[in-house]
């Protein structure tokens, strides 16, 4: 097609020609419905040309048909009647596309997932549904307006938030690839836990020793902006143009500072120090651990003596040949402009003293395997030797205790923390290579040894000695005299209680999501599982994706996991972004909001509903702005506007009064207006065909992105037409595609309730249901539910609802 | 990094820390209170006594907490108060 008539398609001036085709899909349709007779009623249609039946719409075959058809016929709608959408929509699009139909004139009809497969013995119930749903395809198809997807840039630069391993790792791959990194790191020094840890399992490499050069290598890396002591505290803007306000805090110590350590030694402050977990100090000039990079020291004005710009102490600046310190040095706001994010924010360790039967925080000889790895390494507070607090004795009988704090519904940690059982298999072998005679023992659950070379590392502990025994110890008590301990519980393979002796207990414990990743959420807008830790977009196909467009996770933020997962999502996480920043553009469904701003009052109310921030309310215009780019087309924003003035591409207003009014044309008293999410309800409902479930032939689908986009009007609209009975279905409560919008429907259907209520109507007409997208069984018995209530309804009940609704409905 | 730490550090007596003695001149002060006031450590405190300027001078509350900053001495409008480390016979 020339653009000359693709601009006249564009103005729409033209008459409609459409054409419909029915598919029998071998005998997945043609079984349960007549195609031929769906195809001749088709072409009584308003606006149709053509109507064809034909054996496989999808072959190679059908969409010639569909192209020729467009070429010969100057069809500029297209209706095809066939599988869901969500299989075969892009499909059919590219079709439409290669005969020069835009994409967004294409419609379909489900009558295959959503009526043959699920009415498999009525062919006459089924006929009659795939003829309405034929009906209000073309109706909406009739409306539907060509557009082009929306192309925004994507800046060449990208922002990392954490400077753990994996944060590292993503940062010296983005940096490899050519592209400018931002890395920004609360401590003072990049490493994270993995600086902490003295070994790595299962290769027993020593875990600094591997992560320095990596270190160094950001440190150093031309295309790396470090920048530590630092937290992002706003976040504004979209894929392709993030805008991030970074605030910097000071170290007190210029870049001048050569590591030599004169200043720590005179200072006349001390504190814990918190890599060692508290077991060593620092002073309140440090560095948190001697590789640490960068190597400046820096001063924690929480301890120093010197406050509100007056010195008092002033033994480190005399101490300092490079005259690196500097008390005048203030907070600093850095702007950034990335294309992309990635979240390696990392994760807590679990804190035991929560668990009063474990008696940590109480016994000094109960320790946890974070202390334990600061205990056995070379460069910790005991200089690599196991010593019991009490006595600083090395201790003949260990026990390590698993799932502490993990796998318990008690503790409030219901997942598994993944690392932790090989972490303590390596333990028990880092003690056996020291101190031989030790005997050890290892309460557990379960060894879950499940990764590359585990398994190994798990029989080479028990080789050497290490005693597993199932059943964690219901209570640990301290013997007074020897500080020993006593850990009684059930050994629940050999069905016997145990009461053993120790002289030192570790408990292994889990990893929980960061207390500060709640701030992170709020300025990315992310989601987070039950567990607390970010939510990926999907769990099996784009597992290192924010559902927010732009942005990635690496390492533990998005789920506990060991060094090398960690890595490997990092890389993954930054291949990703790579993607996004080498392309240098991104492109947008044209199903994002439009505004008629003489409509608009400028109230706010989408602003406030859009989950990501792609609304703005130009206070000085008194108007609605609208981010495309940030966007993800849930509609949302269109059904919360009160005027009417929003709605949303290829879902507008007009498009879903077309198809409501399609479905309660003949017989609405009977009929189920099903409004479903493409993601959840939808597919459930798909998926209750696929796997043949069957349920009455009277409801009507009405497919939405979200929920979020079905208005309290669409609702009304279909009871003042006389319809029966309204579903509103859509994901679960926290399991909302579009972070949190279904809370919207949730709520407007409780306001109609009570706006039934109060008019005297039965408010069971009007149904909520939650069902994820394999819960068809739960669809299918929602609909089996909805019967009785179908059956109930009177006609006068029918129109006292016209009647209520009617002036409503009849506004717009 | 948020970690609950409530151990005694193995390395606290390897730190040297050097002892004070703290000297005020009693009748020499006037009872400004700057001492007190902007001692970091908050080592003092003001005393009962009445001294010949009818004033209350500073007290030693704890001299261990003392960390030798001489900030009293510097900021002392009377040159009544002054810190020296004490000499330890015993190696303390």
């Amino acid at each position: 097609m020339t653009e000359k008539q693709e601009s006249e398609r564009k103005h729409g001036s033209e008459e409609i020609r459409m054409g419909v085709y029915v598919c029998h899909c071998g005998l997945n349709i043609a079984g349960s419905i007549n195609c031929e007779q769906v195809s001749k009623f088709a072409a009584t249609l308003p606006n149709v040309v053509l109507a064809k039946d034909n054996r496989y719409m999808c072959s190679d075959q059908g969409q010639e048909l569909i192209k020729n058809d467009i070429r010969e016929h100057k069809l500029n709608r297209v209706v095809v009647a066939s599988c869901s959408p969500r299989l075969h929509e892009p499909t059919f699009r590219k079709a439409c596309e290669e005969a020069g139909l835009n994409k967004y004139l294409f419609e379909m009809a489900n009558i295959r997932e959503q009526c043959s497969w699920v009415h498999l013995h009525d062919r006459k119930a089924a006929t009659e549904k795939a003829e309405d749903l034929v009906k209000m395809a073309v109706a909406k198809a009739a409306l539907c307006k060509p557009a082009e997807k929306i192309v925004v840039p994507v800046i060449r630069k990208a922002l990392i938030i954490g400077g753990g391993v994996a944060g590292i790792q993503a940062a010296l791959d983005l940096a490899d690839t050519g592209y400018k990194v931002y890395l920004v790191e609360k401590e003072p020094s990049i490493g994270g836990r993995m600086a902490q840890i003295d070994k790595t399992y299962p290769t027993m490499d020593c875990s600094i020793c591997i992560l320095a050069p990596k270190m160094s290598d950001v440190g150093r890396h031309p295309n790396i902006e470090l920048v530590t002591c630092s937290e992002v505290v706003d976040v504004k803007g979209y894929i392709g143009d993030f805008h991030v306000k970074v605030l910097k805090k000071p170290r007190y110590v210029t870049n001048d500072c050569t590591a030599c350590g004169e200043c720590a030694e005179v200072c006349p402050v001390i504190n814990p120090n918190e890599f060692d977990v508290g077991l060593a100090i620092r002073h309140a000039i440090y560095t948190p651990f001697v590789q640490a990079v960068p190597s400046t020291y820096k001063i924690d004005m929480d301890l120093c003596l010197n406050k509100e710009n007056i010195v008092i102490c002033d033994k480190c600046i005399k101490t300092c040949e490079a005259h690196a310190i500097n008390f005048e040095m203030k907070p600093e706001t850095i702007e950034l402009e990335v294309g992309t994010i990635i979240v390696a924010t990392g994760a807590d360790v679990f804190d035991p003293s929560s668990l009063p039967k474990y008696g940590y925080g109480k016994y000094p000889n109960v320790i946890t395997s974070l202390e334990f790895e600061r205990l056995i390494n070379a460069g910790g507070p005991s200089t690599g030797h196991l010593v019991r607090l009490t006595d600083m004795q090395i201790p003949k009988r260990v026990a390590f205790i698993q799932c502490v704090g993990s796998r318990s519904k008690k503790s409030g940690r219901l997942y598994c923390s993944n690392v932790c059982c090989m972490n303590t298999i390596k333990d028990s072998l880092l003690i056996k290579e020291h101190w031989p005679e030790t005997e050890i023992y290892v309460f557990y659950v379960d060894i879950r040894a499940y990764g590359k070379d585990f398994e190994n590392l798990y029989q080479r502990a028990r080789r050497e000695g290490v005693r597993f025994i199932r059943g964690l110890p219901a209570e640990i008590t301290e013997d007074t005299k020897t500080s020993n301990l006593w850990l009684v519980g059930e050994n629940t393979l050999q069905k016997e209680l145990y009461q053993i002796n120790f002289g030192m207990v570790i408990l292994s414990i889990g990893l929980e999501p960061r207390e500060d990743s709640k701030k992170i959420q709020r300025l990315l807008t992310l989601s987070k599982t039950q567990d607390g830790f970010f939510m990926e977009a999907h769990p099996k196909l784009r597992p290192v994706d924010a559902a927010t467009g732009g942005i990635f996770f690496a390492g533990c933020a998005e789920s506990p996991k060991d060094i090398k997962d960690s890595v490997t999502q990092a890389s993954a996480a930054a291949a990703r972004a790579g993607i996004l920043m080498a392309k240098g553009k991104v492109t947008v469904e044209a199903i994002t909001p439009t505004c008629n701003h003489e409509r608009c009052k400028a109230c706010g109310l989408c602003v406030k509903a859009c989950p990501y921030n792609a609304l703005t309310l130009n206070e000085e215009l008194k108007r609605i702005e609208i981010i495309e780019a940030a966007c993800s087309g849930c509609g949302t924003c269109a059904a919360e506007c009160p005027f009417g003035a929003l709605t949303q591409k290829h879902f507008t207003d007009e498009q879903i009064f077309a198809q409501i009014d399609a479905v309660t044309e003949y017989n609405a008293e009977k009929k189920i207006v099903a409004f479903c999410c493409n993601w959840c309800a939808y597919a459930g409902a798909d998926f209750a065909g696929v796997s043949r479930i069957q349920y009455p032939s009277n409801v009507r689908i009405i497919r939405t992105m979200c929920s979020g986009r079905v208005a309290p009007k669409f609702i009304e609209r279909a009871f003042a037409r006389g319809a029966a009975t309204v579903l509103v279905a859509g994901c679960h409560l926290g399991d909302c595609h579009y972070i949190d919008a279904n809370h919207y429907t949730q709520k407007r259907v409780e306001r109609l309730w009570r706006k039934m209520e109060q008019e005297g109507l039965n408010k069971e007409r009007l149904q909520l249901l939650w069902a994820s997208a394999a819960e068809g069984e739960r669809f299918a018995s929602k609909i089996r539910e909805m019967q009785p209530i179908i059956g109930e309804v009177t006609s006068r009940e029918i129109e006292r609802a016209k009647k209520a609704f009617e002036k409503v409905s009849s506004e717009d | 990094m948020p970690v609950r730490t409530w151990r005694t550090p193995l390395d606290i007596e390897k730190i040297k820390r050097p002892k004070a003695e703290i000297h005020i001149i009693k009748d020499q002060c006037k009872g400004c209170g700057f001492c007190i006031r902007f001692c970091p450590k908050n080592v003092l405190e003001e005393s009962d006594e009445t001294n010949e300027r009818g004033v209350h001078p500073p007290r030693v509350v704890d001299e261990d907490r003392c960390v030798l900053c001489s900030f009293c001495t510097s900021i002392c409008p009377d040159f009544a108060i002054f810190v020296v480390e004490k000499q330890c016979k015993d190696g303390c």
